[in-house]
This record gives C-alpha cells, structure tokens and sequence, in this order.
C-alpha cells in the first residue's frame, strides 16, 4: 500500500515563558496508507491535535519531516502550505465551521474558490448529493440539525476530492445517533476509497475504524488494527427498533 | 483569484450582516452627499455666473480706452485723443493669456447720414466680426460684418434700430443705399434692440461698419477709441487689468512717475458675481466635507476591526481549506471598499436630491457634471482602501489553528 501520509520523527516543542520546554509532540513516526480508516485516540493534551494539524499542513514540526503524497512538505511555507491544503487535504471540524447565513452550496463551494476549478456549483451540488443532502442545497446552517449541518461539512471536505481527510471530534457536538449516522457517511466514504483520519478521544467512535493510534503526553503509546470494527449501520438500526419499542410502550 | 470571485465574497459577506453594512456605509453616505451639494451647486452658480456674464456682453468685459481718468460715459467722448493703436490690442491678443476674445473699436459721434431725403447723426463704429461676440451685440436680420468686409474695407454697414426708424420709418432698410458723409453704404444688417446704455447713451443709434472701411474710406484714423476684452477666467480679471497696464505702458514707453495715458473699466457688478462662488461658505462646507469623510472612515475601520476578530473563526476555515494571506486581504479590502463605493454611489444619489431642494430655496440650479461622479467616486474609493487596509491586514494574518480551536 502507498503512503499518504508520512511523519519521521515529529517533534513539536513550545516555548513556555519559564524558558523550560513543552514537548506536544515527542518524536512521533507513523504511516497513513491510501484508503485506511484511522481513528487517533488520546485525551485532551495528549498531543493529538497537534499531529492532525501537522499531518494536515496547517503547522510545521519543530523537527522531523511530513511526507505528503511523496512530497516533503514540513519545511514549506503557508502560502505554499495552504495551496497544498486546498488540493490534497479535508478538514472536518467539531463545530462544524460553516459560514453563518450562507446556504449549504456556498458553504462547500469555499474550497473551490480559493482552487483554479471552473464549474464550481456543479462540483458543490455533487458533494451534497454524495452526503445525502440534495434536497438541503439552498438551506441555511440555521435551518439544518446538528447532523446535517456536519454532512455540509463533510461535503466541503470532499469537495476538492483531496488526498485524505482529518475529522477532529467530529461527533463531539452531535446526539447518539446523529454521531452514528455522520461515522456511518464516514464508512462508506472509506469504502468508495477515501483515506479518513478520525481524531477523537470517545472509545466509542474510534471502535467504528479499522486501525487505531493511541497518543500520551506527545508520543504514540499504540497503534493497533482494529480487527472486529464496529457497524454504525448495525447499531442505527438497533436504536431505530428500541426507539419503536419505546413508542410502542 | 478571479476578480469576480472576490467580489462574490465580498457581497457574501457583507449580505450576512446588512445593518452592520448600512452602518458602515452612513457616514460615508453622509459625507458624499455633503461633497455632491457642494460641487454641483459650485458648479451650478458658476454655470449661472457664465449666462449672466453672457446676457451681460460689455459689462463683463474689460475695456481699455485712451486718454487718463476719462469718466464712464457715452464712447467718442474723448475724440481726438491718439494714444491707443491697433497694434496695442494686437499685442494684448497675443501676450496677455487670460484673454478670450479681444475686439478694437473706433468710434465717432455725430456722422451725418442720409436716405433719401432724410438726415440723421447716429455715432458710427469701426469693428470686427468678434464684436459682436464680445459686446453679445447680435443681428436682427440681414448678416453682421464678415472677415472678407474686414479684408476689403468693404462699404457695407448694420444699422441701430434707432437709425432704422429715423430714416427709413417703415421701409425695409436690407440691401438699400446709405450715405455716410457722402460714401454710398450698402445695408447688410439691422442690429437688435438694446435700449439705453448704463452711462445714458442710447445704443440703438448707431451704425457698425468694418473697422478697416472706417479707418481708411471715413475718417483716415489709425488710433482707437476702445479696446473691448473678454476673459476666459473673470475672477481673474484684477490680475488681468494689471497685466494690461502693464503692457500698454511698457509699449508707450511711459516713465515710472507719468500717468497712463489710458483708463482701464473694470466691470465691479459682473466681478461680485463671479468671486461669489468661492466663498467663505464653500470652503466651510468643504471642510465639513472633509471632516464626515474622515469620520466615516474612521467608522469603517471600526467596524472593519470588529466585524474582523468577530469572523476569526471564518477567516481560520478559509485558510484551513486554501486560503492564502492575499486572498484574505483581498476579501477584506474589497468588503471595506464596496461598502464606501455604495456608499459614494448613495450619496451622490442623495447629493443631487439635495442640491435640488437646496436650489428651490437659493435659485442655483445644480449642475450634473462628471466632476462630482469623479470626485465621489475616487474619494469613497479611497476612504475604503485606506480604512481597510489595517483591519484586512489583521485579517490576514489571523493563525488558523488558534481561530479554529
């Protein structure tokens, strides 16, 4: 399998006013292969963010080196760094980051703006279509659920069919079984071939990947295949039964 | 990025916050307005000034007359006195700049006339196709003195309708036969009404004849009797007097200490009218102008600068998905921008209804020129730009991975 994403010895220090260092990453090596389903674990402070955001272009290490797509882009700088963005990356946030009082098409058109892409409504509405919103299109964030309004996102991310996806917490804000129905998009993306990296700290969501990397203290404590993962689908449809039955009482 | 992509953005963004926009863009409105009033109605009392002027003919004009300290009066009152030659207005034409139109007028009271068997004394002047110009002194019928009249010394001759009346009585005087002391005249036109002259001459007893025919087939004179000017610019028209002076005592060679042996008129009622325009008030309300320009952009920054750390998250997704630092910049700069030019647009709008009911109280119709479009246009730009420089700037390089925490 080919590496989408490599990183070689990632360390990512902060300066403190004491003058003693804070290490967010500590010599963190690891290999994204193109199509996983990666979930990264760790509890607040524990330095995942940090990864994604390195992983994801939008921060430089303080040392090691970022391979994307073959392309060594650690050391690049943020004009070079955001075009890359724009290309080849998705980002899925918890709050989901959509442009107040903007409708949904705007709202994932946004990539394709800064792109040199022609057609860009056309290559919008089919990023809707894909997450299942083609009858939300011209709906404001306001007028969508906290599970739609994540699904725009998601279709932003896509819309610029880039190379890998970094979700951080996306669930983080959103009810059981929106959750389950936004890791459920995220599965069947993965099996159309989409590389998703899920940054969570719920052992819950990170169960529904096929392999998952655990972070403590700026360093990779495991990384594990996910042998039995689970079915987001499975489980919507046992709450689908349980909620009958509960009306049924 | 396409420019028409920017513009999207910006249109976007300033639609998410319409009374935040209309609050940006008030005192800019404010401002325009003010501008637009003031120039359209500067503009439309100099348009007036410029029609009274015209109806006004001589009186707006200066006129150079020879002999010292002669007192305002019907012309030829001061026959016989030599100093002011044709060469001294040619040499006015071609060196003083201020100077439009320049016609040289002799001139001599009590000619005899005669037609038929009656007799008149009108006063008869030499003059030039541009006299009529100057002096807005127009035919009634027939065709005025032309260039080939001047060229030939033709014996062709207008006629006051004081003339007319005198010697022709009903008769229609076109293409008839005069005599001006014994020299046939052939009629060529009758000059308009003018009544009487603000010195008491009565100004329709005249007859025109060409400048040259009156030097040399009348009255074998080779000085003039006045030198009529018209200015380009009349507020100018001290200066323009002191040039002349200047000039025509430099070519008579007058010593420092002997008087001028001409007079020069200055028309004191046409120059008020023209000095009026730049007023104290004018200025005063230029610098309000100024001032709510200045203020409306200050407004703008503010706003700018809020509505700026208040889109911090926007402005970190924009980045995060490929947005460079320009790209923001841009954004901002066109928001602020667009916001002022509306704003300019507005208030010129506004300007102009102002200005209208501004006219109905003070009779200065305003003039719709593309001064104002310009001045309000640019100025609006430019407050945009400047306003938005600081706060797009800030924007700019807003760090995505702090915005989106």
């Amino acid at each position: 399998m080919a590496a989408v994403v490599q990183a070689v010895n990632l360390s990512k220090v902060y300066q403190k006013n004491n003058n003693v260092p804070v290490y967010a990453l500590n010599d963190v090596s690891v290999e994204i292969n193109k199509g996983e389903f990666i979930a990264i674990m760790g509890a607040s402070g524990s330095g995942k963010s940090t990864l994604m955001n390195i992983l994801g272009c939008l921060d430089r290490p303080s040392e090691g080196k970022v391979l994307l797509d073959g392309e060594e882009v650690s050391k690049l700088d943020d004009e070079t760094l955001a075009k890359i963005r724009n290309k080849k990356i998705g980002f899925v946030f918890q709050t989901f980051n959509l442009l107040p009082r903007t409708n949904a098409l705007e709202n994932v058109e946004l990539p394709l703006i800064y792109s040199d892409r022609q057609d860009i409504t056309n290559l919008a509405k089919e990023a809707l279509v894909s997450v299942g919103l083609a009858d939300r299109v011209h709906h404001n964030p306001s007028e969508l659920s906290g599970g739609q309004q994540q699904r725009v996102a998601i279709a932003r991310a896509l819309v610029n069919n880039p190379e890998i996806i970094f979700a951080d917490e996306p669930t983080g804000n959103l009810d059981t079984r929106s959750s389950l129905e936004i890791i459920s998009l995220f599965n069947e993306l993965n099996k159309l071939g989409r590389t998703i990296v899920l940054v969570t700290h719920e052992l819950d969501i990170a169960a529904h990947t096929r392999r998952i990397i655990k972070i403590a203290d700026g360093k990779i404590i495991s990384d594990e295949v996910n042998q039995n993962p689970l079915d987001a689908e499975n489980e919507l449809t046992k709450i689908s039964s349980a909620e009958v039955l509960n009306e049924n009482k | 990025m396409k420019t028409s992509r920017l513009l999207k953005i910006a249109y976007i963004g300033l639609g998410r916050n319409k009374l935040r926009t209309f609050l940006m863009m008030i005192g800019i409105i404010i401002a325009i307005a003010a501008l637009t009033v003031i120039v359209s109605l500067g503009e439309g009392s100099k348009r007036q000034v410029m029609e009274r002027m015209k109806k006004m003919g001589a009186d707006a004009s200066l006129m150079v007359r020879p002999g010292a300290g002669v007192q305002r009066g019907a012309p030829g009152g001061q026959a016989g006195i030599t100093t002011l030659t044709l060469e001294d207005a040619k040499a006015i034409e071609e060196e003083i700049k201020n100077v439009k139109n320049l016609a040289p007028v002799m001139n001599k009271a009590g000619v005899p006339v005669k037609y038929g068997n009656q007799n008149s004394t009108p006063m008869v002047f030499g003059v030039t196709p541009i006299w009529r110009v100057v002096r807005t002194f127009d035919v009634e019928r027939g065709e005025f003195i032309s260039e080939d009249d001047l060229a030939s010394a033709e014996r062709v001759c207008l006629l006051g309708q004081q003339v007319v009346q005198d010697l022709f009585g009903d008769e229609d005087p076109l293409g008839k036969s005069v005599f001006l002391i014994n020299v046939n005249f052939q009629v060529k036109g009758v000059m308009q009404s003018k009544g009487t002259s603000t010195g008491g001459g009565n100004l329709d007893n005249r007859i025109l004849v060409p400048i040259t025919t009156f030097s040399r087939r009348l009255f074998n004179q080779d000085y003039l009797g006045q030198i009529l000017i018209q200015l380009s610019d009349v507020s100018a028209m001290y200066k323009t007097a002191e040039d002349v002076k200047a000039l025509l005592r430099e070519r008579h060679q007058l010593a420092a200490t002997v008087p001028d042996d001409f007079t020069i008129r200055i028309p004191e009622e046409a120059l008020k009218t023209a000095t009026a325009v730049s007023s104290t008030m004018t200025i005063l309300l230029s610098l309000v102008a100024g001032v709510s320009l200045i203020a409306g952009g200050v407004v703008v920054m503010n706003i700018m600068l809020i509505s700026v750390s208040e889109r911090r998250k926007e402005i970190g997704l924009r980045k995060a998905v490929g947005a460079r630092r320009r790209d923001i910049l841009a954004q901002f700069l066109i928001e602020a921008t667009v916001v002022t030019v509306i704003g300019g647009i507005i208030g010129i709008l506004l300007g102009y209804g102002s200005a209208e009911v501004v006219a109905l109280f003070t009779e200065t119709p305003p003039a719709i020129s593309w001064v104002v479009f310009a001045l309000g246009f640019g100025f609006s730009a430019l407050v945009g730009i400047v306003s938005g420089v600081y706060p797009a700037r800030k924007a700019a390089y807003v760090d995505p991975i702090e915005a989106l925490r």
